[in-house]
Parts: C-alpha cells; sequence; structure tokens
C-alpha cells in the first residue's frame, strides 16, 4: 500500500532536505512566517512543508501531478482533514501504549508487535470509512487513488484473517518446532508448525521424550531458545508489519500535511483578501515571465494585512537589474520572485493574481547581510566566500537573487566583480535578477537585449508607490529623499 | 620434496631466523601503517613475523619472486586462496575435536563431537580435491608452486585419501535425508520423525506482505543455530539416533579410524601461501588505479641502482589514482640523493619511497615502479625529524646530533640511509656546517642515502651528490605538482597570488560553471 499524494511513483522524503544554503534562502526570502503559518504549530506540517519546499521539482509533469492533488484538496478541505486527524489520532495512541518493538527479548517483541498490529488495523478502519463516505467528491488521480486502495485493500474480509492469524498464535498444545540435521549434526531450520490437526496429541503421547531436570537452569534456557528460534520468523513478520503500518502511517500523514500545510496558508491569505493562484511553469529553457499581482506573502502574512504587488510581463531576458531609491520595494520585489518560484516548484500555488514563469528547479540568493559593516574588508571576503561556495552548486537553469552584493568595496572595484560574476552566470544559463546601487555594474548592461532594467517607482512629488516598473537607472540617489522624509517626521 | 613455499628448502627454512618485532625504520618509512590492514585481515595466520623479516639471499628473493609472479593469474590465485583459507581454519578447529573425542566426558564425546568431525573431513577433502583437480590441468613455472602441486597430486591419487573421501560422502548423503520434529511443552522434549504440518509464519508473512513500505528493521533475532545447553541438543541428537540405528552406528566407525586425516605439510603451505595471496589483495585496488608493480633486480653493489615511477605505497592507499609517481637513479660514482623544494611538496613521500620500495622488495615481494634495480641491504636506517621529546631533556639539535650518531656508527656500506629535515633548529649557517660534516661521514661510508634538507648547499656538495627538486605548476606558484626531478637547487621564492583567490573572475567562473 503506498500513498503517493506527493509523486506518483514515490514518497516524498522528510530526511532528504539537502538543498545547499538553504538556511540563507530562509532568511533573504522570510519563509518563515510562511512556513508557521501553513503548520498552525504542527511539527510534522513544518516539517513536510519545507521538505517539499527545499526539495523543487524538475518536470513539469511532477509540478503537474502535485497542482492536481492541490487543487482537489481545496475543492474537499473537509475530508482531508479528517484523514490527516485518522493519522495524528494513530500516533497520539501509538505513544500512548507504550509498546516497543525493539527487546532484548523475543517474546516481548512478540507480544509488543500483536497489540501494535491490532491498534493500526482499527486504525486502518477509520480511513477506510472515511473514504467510503468522501471518495465521490474527489477528481484528482492521487487521491482518488488513495481512497480506493484503501477500499480495496482493507475490506471486512481481510480484518477477519489478521484476527484468526493472531488467535492462532496464542496456543497452549505446545509448540511444533521441525527440524533437519547441520553441518555437525546439530539442529537447524526451525519452522514453527501449524499444530491444529486432528488425532495430534495421540500421535505424540508415546514418543521418546527427555526432561529437563528441576535444577538445570541452562537446559531450561535452552528450551526458551528452541523456541525462540521457531517463533522468530513470525515474530519478525509481526513487528516488520506493525513497523511498515507505522511507516505508512506516518508517510500518510507527512504528505497529507503537505496538503493541510496549503489549505491552512490559503485560508489565512483569504482572509487577508490576497490572491492566490496556480501557477503556469514553462520549460526551463523558456525565458519569458508572466505575471499579475505577484506580492510578497511574508510581509502580507506579518503585516496581517494588504500588500502591493507588482505586474511584469517579458520575454527573452536572462538578467534583470532592479535599481532606484531605498525602501521602494526592491527587497520586496525580489523576496516575491523568490518566494514565488520556489512555491511554484514545489507544486504550490502561488501569491499573484497571475504567475507564469520558466521551470527553476535551483534558487539561490546572495543577500547583503546587515552586520559587521564595520569590517569592510573581511565583508568583502565573506561575500567572495559566499558566492563562490554558491558557485559549487550552481547549474544551468538555476536562478540566482541577488540583493545589493559587492557593493562593500568601493564603486569601481564592486562593479567590475559583480559584472565579471554576472556575465559568467548568464552566458551559463543562470538566470540572475539583481538588486544593485553599484551605478558602473547597472550600466554595463545597457545595451545587452536580454537584460530587463526595472526601477523602484517615485512619483513627480518624490513618493515611493512601491511599485517596481520597468525602467533604466536614474544617477540619482534616493537616500536624501529618505533622510529628509524621516526628519521632516522626526519634527 | 616440496617443504615450504616461502624457502627453496628446509634447510633455507630452517636458517632464517624470523622476526618477531616490528623493524625500527617501520615508523618512519609509515610500513607499519602498509602492513596493518593486512596483519588484521589475516589476524588468523600470525602473518607478522614473515613481513618483519628481509631476506639477504638474492637466491630465496628470487624463489619468492618467482611464487608470486605466478599468483598474479587471477585464475590460480582464486583457488590457491580459497584452498589455504579454508584448510588453516580446519586444522585448528580440528585439533580442538581430537581433544575432545579423545575425553570420556559425555559432555565433550558426543555425537556432536563427532558430527563436527564430520563436517571438517568433508571440507577438507572437498578442499584438497578441488585444488588437486584444478592444478593437475594446469602447467606451473616457479619452483614453489609446482613443488606444490606435484605433492597435493601425489596426496590425492593415494589410496587411504580415496577410501577417506568416499566415507565422507555417504555418511553426509545418510544425514541429509533425517528429519525431525520436536513438540515442546512444559520442560518436555518430545521427538519423532516428521509429519507433513503446514508453517505457520509462512501465512503470517503473506496476511502483512501488502504493508511493506521500503526498509525496515529486520526483528529476527540472530540467533546462532546453536543450541543454548549443548546437552539438551546431545540428548535430543541421542533421541534421533534411536530414530535413524544404522546412521549414526556408521559415523562411530568413522571417527575411531580417521582421527588424524590433515596433512602437515598442506597446512603449513595454507599459512605461508597467505604471504603472497595477502599483498596481492592489499595491492589490488592500487593496480586498479593505475599504479604499477614490478619484481625488481636485485643488486649486491650499490653501483647502478634505480626506479622508474616509484611511488610511496602508504600515500597510495588514499590517493590512488591522484598518486604522483616519480623515478630515480644512483649511478656510480653518484651515492647521496639530495631533495630540497617547497614544503609540502612531496619531498618526504619521495625519501619514504625510497625506503619502502628497498624493504618491500627484500622480502620478495613486488614493488611500487616499472622497472627497477634495488640495494641487497643490511638495515635501513632513517632519521626523521621527531616532535620535541621532551623527557630526554635533550635540546632538538643535540638529538638530531646524538641519533645521527648512533646512525653513522651502526650503519655499514650494506646499508640504505634516510636523513629527513635534520639540523632544522639551528641557524642556517651552523646547519650548513653540520650538514657538510654529514655528507663527509655518508661519503666515507659508501652507502646509498636519501637526503630531504632545505640547505641548497648540501645539494651542491660534490659528485657523488645528486640534487633533486619538488616541483611547482609554472603559471600557479601556490600549486605543487609533488613532482620530484633531477635538478639543481634554485632557492625560489613563493608566494604570490591574489587575485581569482576564489575562483571568481569571468575566467575561473565560467569554466567552473562549465564543468
Amino acid at each position: 500500500m503506498k500513498v503517493f499524494l506527493m509523486f506518483s511513483d514515490k514518497n516524498i522524503s522528510a530526511k532528504g532536505e539537502t538543498y545547499y544554503a538553504k538556511d540563507d534562502l530562509v532568511a533573504d526570502l522570510e519563509l518563515e512566517p510562511i512556513i508557521s503559518c501553513m503548520a498552525q504549530k504542527d511539527e510534522t506540517i513544518k516539517t513536510m512543508c519545507r521538505a517539499a519546499l527545499f526539495s523543487p521539482l524538475k518536470s513539469a509533469d511532477e509540478i503537474r501531478y502535485r497542482q492536481e492533488n492541490l487543487k482537489d484538496a481545496l475543492q474537499n478541505p473537509d475530508a482531508v482533514r479528517q484523514l490527516y486527524d485518522i493519522t495524528v489520532e494513530t500516533e497520539k495512541k501509538r505513544k500512548k501504549a507504550w509498546l516497543w518493538l525493539s527487546s532484548m527479548y523475543l517474546s516481548s517483541t512478540f507480544s509488543n508487535a500483536v497489540d501494535l498490529v491490532k491498534l493500526y488495523t482499527e486504525m486502518l478502519r477509520e480511513l477506510r470509512l472515511v473514504a467510503d463516505r468522501s471518495l465521490p467528491g474527489f477528481r484528482s488521480d492521487g487521491f482518488r487513488r488513495l481512497l480506493a486502495m484503501f477500499q480495496r485493500e482493507l475490506d471486512d474480509d481481510y480484518f477477519q484473517t489478521v484476527r484468526s492469524h493472531l488467535e492462532s498464535l496464542r496456543d497452549s498444545k505446545g509448540m511444533l518446532i521441525s527440524s533437519k540435521l547441520g553441518s555437525h549434526l546439530q539442529g537447524v531450520g526451525y519452522v514453527l508448525r501449524r499444530n491444529d490437526r486432528k488425532g495430534f496429541w495421540t500421535r505424540w503421547r508415546f514418543a521418546p521424550s527427555y526432561t529437563i531436570a528441576p535444577r538445570d537452569d541452562a537446559g531450561a534456557t535452552d528450551l526458551v531458545r528452541r523456541c525462540d528460534r521457531a517463533i522468530n520468523e513470525a515474530t519478525n513478520a509481526l513487528a516488520q508489519a506493525a513497523e511498515h503500518l507505522e511507516d505508512f502511517f506516518a508517510v500518510l500523514r507527512g504528505e497529507l500535511a503537505f496538503y493541510v500545510g496549503c489549505l491552512n496558508l490559503a485560508d489565512q491569505l483569504r482572509r487577508l483578501d490576497m490572491p492566490v493562484c496556480m501557477p503556469e511553469l514553462l520549460p526551463q529553457s523558456g525565458s519569458s515571465r508572466n505575471w499579475k499581482e505577484l506580492y510578497d506573502i511574508s510581509l502580507a502574512l506579518t503585516k496581517n494585512g494588504k500588500v502591493v504587488g507588482n505586474d511584469l510581463n517579458t520575454g527573452d531576458k536572462r538578467l534583470y537589474i532592479i535599481t532606484g531609491a531605498n525602501q521602494g520595494g526592491k527587497t520586496t520585489f525580489l523576496r516575491s520572485i523568490g518566494q514565488a518560484q520556489l512555491m511554484a516548484q514545489c507544486g504550490m500555488f502561488v501569491g499573484a493574481g497571475s504567475f507564469a514563469a520558466p521551470v527553476r528547479p535551483l534558487i539561490f540568493t546572495h543577500f547583503k547581510k546587515e552586520e559587521d559593516s564595520a569590517m569592510k574588508s573581511g565583508k568583502l571576503d565573506e561575500e567572495l566566500l559566499r558566492m563562490s561556495r554558491l558557485a559549487d552548486h550552481l547549474e544551468s537553469g538555476a536562478l540566482m537573487l541577488f540583493n545589493e552584493s559587492f557593493a562593500v568595496t568601493n564603486e569601481r572595484e564592486g562593479s567590475e566583480i559583480c559584472r565579471q560574476i554576472t556575465q559568467a552566470l548568464i552566458e551559463n544559463g543562470v538566470e540572475v535578477f539583481s538588486v544593485t546601487h553599484l551605478d558602473v555594474f547597472a550600466e554595463a548592461f545597457l545595451e545587452d537585449r536580454r537584460t530587463q532594467y526595472l526601477r523602484a517607482q517615485r512619483l513627480e512629488n518624490g513618493e515611493r508607490t512601491f511599485k517596481i516598473i520597468p525602467g533604466e537607472p536614474l544617477r540619482t540617489a534616493y537616500g536624501e529623499d529618505l533622510y529628509r522624509q524621516i526628519f521632516a517626521t522626526a519634527k | 620434496m616440496f617443504y615450504s613455499v616461502l624457502f627453496p628448502d628446509s634447510a633455507a627454512f630452517s636458517r632464517q631466523a624470523q622476526q618477531e618485532n616490528e623493524p625500527e625504520c617501520f615508523k618512519d618509512l609509515n610500513l607499519g601503517q602498509v602492513f596493518e590492514p593486512i596483519f588484521k585481515a589475516n589476524k588468523d595466520f600470525g602473518l607478522e613475523s614473515l613481513f618483519y623479516t628481509p631476506l639477504q639471499n638474492t637466491q630465496v628473493i628470487a624463489y619468492r619472486q618467482d611464487v608470486m609472479r605466478e599468483l598474479e593469474n587471477d585464475e590460480l590465485r582464486g583457488m590457491v586462496a580459497k584452498f589455504a583459507k579454508t584448510v588453516w581454519s580446519l586444522g585448528r578447529r580440528m585439533d580442538l575435536t581430537r581433544k575432545a573425542l579423545a575425553s570420556g566426558r559425555d559432555g565433550d564425546n558426543n555425537y556432536l563431537a563427532k558430527g563436527r568431525m564430520l563436517d571438517y573431513a568433508q571440507r577438507y577433502c572437498h578442499a584438497v580435491s578441488t585444488l588437486s583437480g584444478q592444478l593437475a590441468g594446469m602447467t606451473l613455472r616457479s619452483e614453489g608452486l609446482r613443488g606444490f602441486s606435484e605433492y597435493i597430486l601425489s596426496l590425492c591419487s593415494s589410496q587411504r585419501y580415496k577410501e577417506f573421501y568416499s566415507r565422507v560422502e555417504r555418511l553426509r548423503g545418510d544425514f541429509s535425508a533425517v528429519e525431525y520434529c520436536m513438540l515442546i511443552k512444559n520442560g518436555t522434549i518430545r521427538v519423532q520423525k516428521r509429519e507433513g504440518q503446514p508453517d505457520l509464519s509462512e501465512q503470517i508473512i503473506k496476511t502483512f506482505e501488502k504493508f511493506r513500505q521500503g526498509d525496515v528493521k529486520d526483528y529476527r533475532q540472530n540467533l546462532p543455530e546453536e543450541s543454548y545447553a549443548a546437552h539438551v541438543e546431545a540428548a535430543v541428537l541421542n533421541m534421533v539416533a534411536g530414530l535413524y540405528r544404522d546412521t549414526f552406528a556408521d559415523l562411530n566407525d568413522f571417527c575411531k579410524e580417521y582421527i588424524r586425516f590433515d596433512d602437515e605439510t598442506l597446512f603449513r603451505f595454507a599459512r605461508e601461501v597467505q604471504f603472497y595471496l595477502s599483498w596481492l589483495d592489499y595491492i589490488r585496488p592500487l593496480r586498479a588505479a593505475g599504479l604499477p608493480f614490478q619484481y625488481p633486480e636485485i643488486s649486491e653493489t650499490p653501483d647502478d641502482l634505480y626506479n622508474r615511477e616509484g611511488f610511496d605505497i602508504a600515500l597510495a592507499a588514499f590517493l590512488l589514482e591522484k598518486t604522483v609517481k616519480n623515478d630515480f637513479m644512483l649511478k656510480k660514482p653518484e651515492q647521496i640523493i639530495v631533495v630540497t623544494g617547497p614544503n609540502q611538496g612531496g619531498k618526504t613521500t619521495f625519501a619514504r619511497a625510497f625506503g619502502q620500495t628497498h624493504y618491500l622488495a627484500s622480502l620478495g615481494l613486488c614493488v611500487p615502479g616499472r622497472e627497477a634495480k634495488l640495494y641487497l641491504f643490511d638495515h635501513i636506517f632513517t632519521h626523521f625529524s621527531r616532535e620535541e621529546d621532551i623527557s630526554t631533556l635533550n635540546g632538538k639539535l643535540q638529538d638530531d646530533l646524538v641519533r645521527l650518531r648512533d646512525l653513522l656508527s651502526g650503519a655499514s656500506e650494506k646499508s640504505i640511509i634516510i636523513i629527513n629535515e635534520i639540523f632544522t633548529s639551528t641557524t642556517v649557517n651552523d646547519a650548513v656546517t653540520l650538514g657538510r660534516y654529514m655528507m663527509d661521514a655518508l661519503t666515507a661510508l659508501k652507502a646509498p642515502a636519501v637526503i630531504v634538507t632545505f640547505l641548497d648547499e648540501i645539494a651542491n656538495y660534490g659528485a657523488n651528490t645528486v640534487s633533486m627538486m619538488s616541483m611547482v605548476e609554472k603559471d600557479d606558484l601556490t600549486q605543487r605538482t609533488f613532482k620530484i626531478v633531477r635538478k639543481p637547487p634554485d632557492g625560489l621564492a613563493f608566494a604570490i597570488y591574489i587575485a581569482g583567490k576564489h575562483g571568481l573572475t569571468y575566467e575561473l567562473l565560467s569554466r567552473r560553471l562549465k564543468k
């Protein structure tokens, strides 16, 4: 029995978070508020949503499969939440029962395994009951397959067979074990035999026998070990079944957790009156981007209110240089792109009215770090080192987001470093968004038709709209504006 | 008559005193590190003394080289390896079983002990006949293996062996038909021949198959198929003997008749051949990484010594295909190689390789390199700089000099001398003066030597001195090539590089992204 809600042919791995520089990505894109909103304090949801976000899908088919399942979950939120609650309940019961499979004593592994198998089979019945009720409402391949499987595999006959096996293992007629002779005539190949045939005892009454002497402790232990050898396989079968069931419930919980997380986030954004949409993903070779009202979800969640979104419509670009006034929404813009791309890559909806972009299975951020601005030389070294490590992992088809990188040395040198790096990246298939104050760098690509210039909008009166619009760099810093504005309000 | 696969005859075998302790040069040459995995993998055979005893007889070395060369044949090696391992362990176990069967106590002398003897006998016959059959069809070139082959073939064709083997097979066949059931209840075991009851575990496994999710723990405890109390097993076996009387009576007779079935010469061969096999096993991954091995010529004079594409075998175990290979050559009047050049450029490694190769060759093993002529030495003396030893309270320089004095007084022209970074704790002028004295002494000694030093002056000592240098890349002086070549010392200043330190110039980054 396989869950397969995240992929059509495999389970998602919660451990597979090997995304390089993940912590930077979380911090730079401010992903924590988004993940918290999805999790609603449920650790499993948190883990699974992180796992999904940091295991970007590479193929459009995989993304589509998950998108379809997510659409279905959004249509059937109650059933999805019920299934999830059963998995949570199962885990609670198991923890309360204190049943451990790993024991030094085979006999206690055996009896615990029997109890665990009982517990899980009861909960499997619950799952099947939900499937019986809700299957008709689902449309997606993933959910329909799962629910139909519950009905098919877990019918009432099956539960009856399980019960009869568990009973036959508790037999008081003695244990019947067959044996052959091993290499040096020791008994080997013990097999536990069913001893419920008719006339059994009559045949055995007068067989040769050996009785352990009353004080023969070693002999008594020997008999226990002999029986252990015989129940070894049966115990293993039961304990493994229990473990498989535990895994099954864990996988089921984990994969449902992703969808429940998405439901939680969608609910919250709906309350804030912010749009969400299923993104359209173009092939990796594509170079056009098209979106409306793309906004920073994290900002909306933290502000707990509506935020400004941006529109973009470009084709055949590989470099985006974003300039303009401080606090004009450039970083927010960069974040909204990173968030949307990352969410889209794992089959989620994105925070936009509409969103179309190429598949980007790898997203890296290189944001200036606020701390230790005093140590300027050390800081450039740190930035270069960080970039160099990213370069070790970068590959064609990646998306690279720079935020005021390499601005720590003098303008001319910083620009040159930045230009060389950027040039090398875009020539090798990496798509680059670069927010920069380095004028020399910003102007270096004016002749390149595959570069899109964007600028933080400022109205005639100097007021910021927090909109990012197409436009080449202006040779004035807006710092002065800000200065004036801040000092004006201070008065 | 064949006696040993390590020595041409029993006289040479007994003449050679086996060393039980690690030679002194092992530490500096990292040879301990090389042999340790071999000793570990072959703990049962106790091979240490064989690797601790260098030979000083070219004939014995040649005898071994021939055997080892022949064992490089994978097919032959496979057969011999399997045989050796089996026979050696059977011999040791059979000793214990003989003791048990000679005892009058039921606890030792019972059907289980007899069963063990039958088991060993069967495995022994199988190993002996298999190898004998395999060797019969082969033409062997080396004296050692040819002698062994003749020995085992004649053993196998003896009447006594043939009878023994068929007796074992017949008994085994009878026992394989025995099958019984135990019914265990309330401290009593009942035994009967088996009836056709179904397997209960199988039924359970089938029922739960569908939940399989991938790998889970194996809850089967590793319960040995040995009983906990031998007396209970013996009692059960006694009951089974009552069900199958004739078979067990046959076993009793067999054990009386063949109590000493194993052969001493085969047993000795089993251990000795492990010396070759363990070495070939050890160097297999190195060869697979493209590193050359060879059977060197052994020379009794130091006039013309060389090795092409040698390497440090201890380091090679980690670096594999990245191992750097180097040549050396000492042609009369050359006697001393002096290695200078940048640090961490492979100088010590080069010196080590020189010593290692000589040592390995003296054991009769194949050694690193393509083609070599090596010295038949009496002793390898090494002097590697040590961490200061506080317990002696000597200064480092004093310690250096004391060790050098001991070394020179112990050495002869038959020795090999390797000196690594001496006199580093004094001024350069001092070091040059002392270094020259040292060179005078070594020149007088006439023994081949390798000196690693930072003193260019020593490299220019005289006609008997060969200067070699560790090299760096032409374009990037920070990159060592670990190549050591014949070249006068040049004292090249070293340490320039800034740009592209992070590999982030346009060219460097483009190259990295293309990879």
